[in-house]
C-alpha cells in the first residue's frame, strides 16, 4: 500500500466490466466515481477499510461457517467500492422481478389447487407431485390472497456481453438483506462525499416495507407479527435479530411459541399471547415436528393444523420450495407466458435436466465447460464449476452424477460480471452477482439495488459468503445507462 | 415480553455484576496479601471462602498462594463463575436478546468481549489490579449505558433484578466472611484490624461512605450497620432490596405473588430493623439466613416470569 493514487484496472477481454467499458473508459454512471477515485490514495482506502472492519466487529455483524468449531464467527467482508447500477437498467430489472414473482406465486397457488399448468401439459406431472419440496399438506389450503411467496431474493448475474440473467429464484428463507442494509449504513458513514456526488436511491426503509408485507400477510387487521429463528447458533442469527429489532417485532425461538384449540401464542411475562404471522427463519420442515420431521427441536408441535385451519399466517408459505427447485426453475419463463400472456422481460441461464437422457449425454461429454448443480443444493456446496476443477475432481464428480443423474442439472459457466474492488493488489476486478429483495404483500414493492456479492479471490466465480465471498454496497443512481444488450 | 427473553436479560445482569464482584474481592484480597506477608494461607483462600468454592479449588491441585487463587477465580475455563465464564455467559445472553436491548448496549457488552479475547491472546490471562480495575470499569459502563439508553420498561427491570439480586449476595457474603473472622483471634493488632475493615470497605467502595457517614475510626459493627441498613449506599442489602421492591413492583402482579410477598419481607427488616435486632440472634446467623433467603426468591422470580409452562 502505498500514498499513491489507485488505479483500478479493468476486467480481461470477455468479462463484463460494470465499471470500464472495452476502451478503458469509465461509463457514464460510474464517471463521478472515477473522478473521486483518481484523488484518493490506497492508503487512504486501507484506513477506511480498518475503520469499516472495526465498525462491523464492534456491532457483531457476524457469520457463523459451518464446519468450523464452534463459537467461531466471523466478518463477511464488506468492500468499499460500492457497485453502482444506472436507473433506466434498474428500471427495467425491477419490471422484470415483478412479473417474475407475481408468475411464479400464480403457479404455487394452481399447483395447490387447479393444477392448471399440468393440465396444460406444460410441465410434467411427475416432476411436480413427485417433487420432494412439494407440500402434500399445502394442497386445498387457502392462503390469504393466493400469496405464498412474500419475501423472495433472486440472484441475478450478467454475462460477457452485458445482459442480466436469472440464476436462481431463492423462495424459502432468501437471507442477506442485513448486509445490504449495514453496506449502507456503513458506507454513508465513511465516505459522506460521494453521497453528495450522486443521488443514489435509498434502501433504508426495507424494514418497513418488510413488516407491511408481513402485516398483509394476515386477514386480521393488526395482528402481531413475530420472526420465527432457530437460534443464536445459526450462521444468520445476526440477521433475524436485526431484523426483529427494526420492525419492533418478537424475535421468537420454536419453546417460546404453543398451540391451543388450533390458534398459535406465545409465552410471555404476562401470560400467553395471539400470534398472528410468523416470519419464519428456519426451513418448513422445521416448523411443526408433528407434520414434519419428528426430530426437530426447532418447531413448534401443532403449528400446522392451525396453519391450515387459517388460525396464523406463515411467510413465506409452507411448500414454496417446489418451484426453487432448479429443475423447475427452467419452466418459469413458461409460467410467465402461461399465466400472465406476457413474455419474459429477464432471462432464465440455458439449462440441461440431467434427468432426461440426451441432456445428460451433453452434460458428461462436455464436464470441463459447465458448471453442474444438485437440484437441491445451495450455498454454493455440492457444485462442479468445470473450467476451474482439476481432472481429478472432473473425474470424481462424473461418478456421482452418473448415480444419480435425477439429483443433477447443469449450465453453462456464465462470464459474471466484474466490479473494481479494493484487494491486496489495489482495485482490481472481482466477479459480481445481485441479489434484490422482492416483497408480495398488497402490492410488490423491492427496494433499488439488493445485495451484491462478490468472489473476492482472483478469477474466482464463486460469491457466497460461506467460500470466500464478501459483499458490497449497491447504488442505483440516477444518471444515465451503461449498457445492456438488447433481450 | 417474551419469558425467555427475560430469564437472559437477567442472567445478562447477573454474571455481569458477579463478574464485577469476584474483580472487586480479588483486587482487595491482593492488596491485602502484600500486607499479611507470604505465610498466611488463610487470606490467600478467603476469596475461595468467600465464593463458596475453596473445594473446586483444591481439586485442581494448585497451590494456595494469593497468585493462584487470583488465575483460578480470574481465568479458570472450569470454574463456572470465574470472570472469564460470567463475561461470556454475560455476551451470550446479550446475543441472544440483542434485539431487546438497545444497540448501544449490545456494542458496549460485545467490545467488552473482544477486548476479553485480546487480554487473554497468547495465554497472557492477566490477573492484576489493571485487569480487575478494567472488569470493574466494563460493568460500570454498561450499567451506564444501560441507565441512558433504555426505556423503564421490563427488559430494564428484568436486567435491574438480576443486578440487585446478585449484590446483594455478594456483600452479604462479603460480610459474613470478614466478621466471621474476628481480628483478635488472628492475634491482630489495632492497625491489621484498620487495614482489613477497610479493605471489606473498599470492595465495596463505601469507604468514603463510611467516613462521610461516622467521621470516625473504623469499627466492625458500623461497617456493618453501613452494609446492612444504610439507604443510600448502593451496595448496601437495604438499598438493593428498595431496588428489588420496586421493580417488582413494576413487572406484571399476577404470576409473583410467592416472589412479592418474600422480597416484602425480607425488605421490611431492612427498612425498619436496626443493629439491635441483629446483634439478639447474631450477625452471622442473620446474614446466612439472609443468603438463603435471597436464594428463595431468586427462584422465585424465575418460576413467575420466566420458567416455560
Amino acid at each position: 500500500m502505498s500514498e499513491s493514487a489507485l488505479t483500478p484496472l479493468s476486467a480481461p477481454p470477455g468479462i463484463f466490466d460494470e465499471m470500464f467499458d472495452a476502451a478503458h473508459a469509465p461509463r457514464p454512471h460510474y464517471r463521478d466515481y472515477a473522478d473521486w477515485l483518481a484523488a484518493i490514495s490506497a492508503d487512504h482506502m486501507a484506513a477506511k477499510r480498518a475503520e469499516a472492519d472495526l465498525i462491523f466487529r464492534r456491532i457483531g455483524i457476524t457469520f457463523a461457517v459451518y464446519g468450523e468449531q464452534g463459537g467461531t464467527e466471523r466478518l463477511i467482508p464488506s468492500d468499499v467500492v460500492p457497485r453502482i447500477i444506472a436507473a433506466d437498467e434498474w428500471d427495467r430489472l425491477e419490471k422484470g422481478l415483478v412479473q417474475r414473482v407475481t408468475a411464479i406465486n400464480r403457479f404455487l397457488a394452481d399447483i395447490y389447487h387447479g393444477r392448471e399448468i399440468l393440465r396444460a401439459g406444460l410441465i410434467p406431472e411427475e416432476q411436480i407431485l413427485s417433487n420432494g419440496q412439494y407440500a402434500a399438506a399445502m394442497i386445498g389450503t387457502r392462503v390469504p390472497r393466493d400469496v405464498y411467496a412474500h419475501i423472495v431474493g433472486v440472484d441475478i448475474v450478467r454475462h460477457g456481453d452485458g445482459t442480466y440473467y436469472v440464476l436462481e429464484d431463492n423462495l424459502r428463507v432468501p437471507s442477506g438483506v442485513s448486509y445490504m442494509l449495514s453496506n449502507r449504513k456503513m458506507m454513508m458513514r465513511l465516505f459522506p462525499d460521494l453521497f453528495r456526488r450522486y443521488r443514489v436511491r435509498p434502501v433504508e426503509h426495507y424494514p418497513a416495507l418488510l413488516l407491511q408485507t408481513l402485516r398483509a400477510a394476515a386477514e386480521t387487521d393488526s395482528p402481531t407479527v413475530v420472526l420465527l429463528t432457530p437460534g443464536r447458533f445459526n450462521s444468520a442469527y445476526f440477521e433475524h435479530a436485526f431484523l426483529a429489532q427494526q420492525m419492533g417485532v418478537e424475535l421468537v425461538e420454536g419453546q417460546d411459541l404453543f398451540v391451543k384449540d388450533a390458534c398459535v401464542y406465545m409465552r410471555t411475562t404476562d401470560g400467553p399471547k395471539r400470534v398472528d404471522v410468523i416470519y419464519r427463519r428456519i426451513d418448513a420442515d422445521f416448523i411443526d415436528p408433528l407434520a414434519f420431521r419428528p426430530d426437530s427441536m426447532l418447531g413448534v408441535p401443532g403449528l400446522m393444523a392451525a396453519y391450515r385451519l387459517g388460525n396464523v399466517a406463515i411467510c413465506n408459505a409452507v411448500g414454496t420450495g417446489v418451484a426453487d427447485d432448479k429443475s423447475i426453475y427452467p419452466y418459469v419463463p413458461d409460467m410467465i407466458r402461461f399465466y400472465l400472456g406476457e413474455e419474459p422481460i429477464l432471462r432464465n441461464v440455458p439449462t440441461w435436466q440431467c434427468r432426461q437422457p440426451e441432456d445428460l449425454a451433453h452434460v458428461v461429454a462436455h464436464l470441463g465447460e459447465l458448471v453442474v448443480k444438485e437440484v437441491h443444493g445451495a450455498g454454493g456446496y455440492g457444485m462442479l464449476v468445470g473450467p476451474t476443477s482439476s481432472a481429478q475432481e472432473i473425474a470424481d464428480f462424473r461418478v456421482r452424477l452418473l448415480a444419480d443423474p435425477e439429483n443433477y442439472i447443469a449450465q453453462p459457466t456464465l462470464a459474471l460480471s466484474s466490479c473494481p474492488t479494493f484487494v491486496e493488489e489495489g482495485v482490481a476486478p472481482r466477479h459480481i452477482d445481485l441479489r434484490p429483495f422482492v416483497l408480495v404483500g398488497r402490492e410488490i414493492r423491492i427496494v433499488p439495488g439488493g445485495l451484491t456479492r462478490v468472489a473476492l479471490r482472483r478469477g474466482s466465480l464463486v460469491v457466497n459468503s460461506s467460500q470466500g465471498g464478501g459483499t458490497k454496497d449497491t447504488w442505483v443512481v440516477d444518471a444515465p445507462g451503461g449498457f445492456e444488450a438488447a433481450p | 415480553m417474551l419469558s425467555r427473553v427475560a430469564s437472559h436479560l437477567y442472567w445478562l445482569s447477573r454474571y455481569l455484576e458477579r463478574a464485577e464482584n469476584m474483580a472487586r474481592i480479588l483486587d482487595v484480597g491482593a492488596s491485602l496479601a502484600l500486607l499479611s506477608g507470604d505465610g498466611d494461607e488463610t487470606s490467600a483462600i478467603e476469596p475461595l471462602v468467600i465464593t463458596d468454592t475453596l473445594e473446586p479449588f483444591r481439586a485442581t491441585g494448585r497451590p494456595a498462594t494469593p497468585e493462584q487463587v487470583a488465575r483460578y477465580l480470574a481465568w479458570d475455563p472450569t470454574h463456572p463463575s470465574s470472570i472469564v465464564n460470567c463475561l461470556e455467559a454475560s455476551r451470550e445472553n446479550a446475543r441472544a436478546v440483542r434485539g431487546s436491548i438497545t444497540s448501544e448496549m449490545w456494542e458496549n457488552i460485545n467490545d467488552t468481549w473482544l477486548q476479553l479475547a485480546a487480554k487473554r491472546a497468547g495465554g497472557a490471562e492477566p490477573a492484576d489490579a489493571g485487569y480487575f480495575e478494567w472488569v470493574k470499569e466494563r460493568s460500570h459502563l454498561f450499567r451506564g449505558v444501560t441507565f441512558a439508553t433504555i426505556r423503564r420498561d421490563q427488559p430494564y427491570q428484568f436486567i435491574r433484578l438480576g443486578t440487585f439480586l446478585e449484590r446483594a449476595d455478594n456483600t452479604a457474603r462479603i460480610l459474613s466472611v470478614k466478621q466471621a473472622r474476628q481480628p483478635s483471634a488472628l492475634g491482630g493488632d489495632d492497625l491489621t484490624d484498620h487495614y482489613r475493615l477497610s479493605a471489606v470497605l473498599r470492595s465495596v467502595s463505601s469507604l468514603e461512605a463510611y467516613r462521610d457517614t461516622y467521621r470516625d475510626a473504623i469499627d466492625a459493627r458500623r461497617v456493618a450497620e453501613l452494609l446492612i441498613f444504610d439507604p443510600t449506599l448502593p451496595r448496601s442489602l437495604r438499598f438493593c432490596f428498595d431496588e428489588v421492591v420496586r421493580n417488582l413492583r413494576e413487572l406484571p402482579q399476577a404470576p409473583a405473588r410467592t416472589a412479592r410477598r418474600l422480597a416484602a419481607h425480607m425488605h421490611a427488616l431492612l427498612e425498619h430493623g436496626a443493629l439491635d435486632d441483629v446483634d439478639g440472634v447474631g450477625l452471622d446467623a442473620f446474614l446466612q439466613r439472609f443468603l438463603r433467603n435471597n436464594v428463595r426468591l431468586g427462584e422465585a422470580v424465575h418460576a413467575a416470569y420466566m420458567e416455560l409452562k
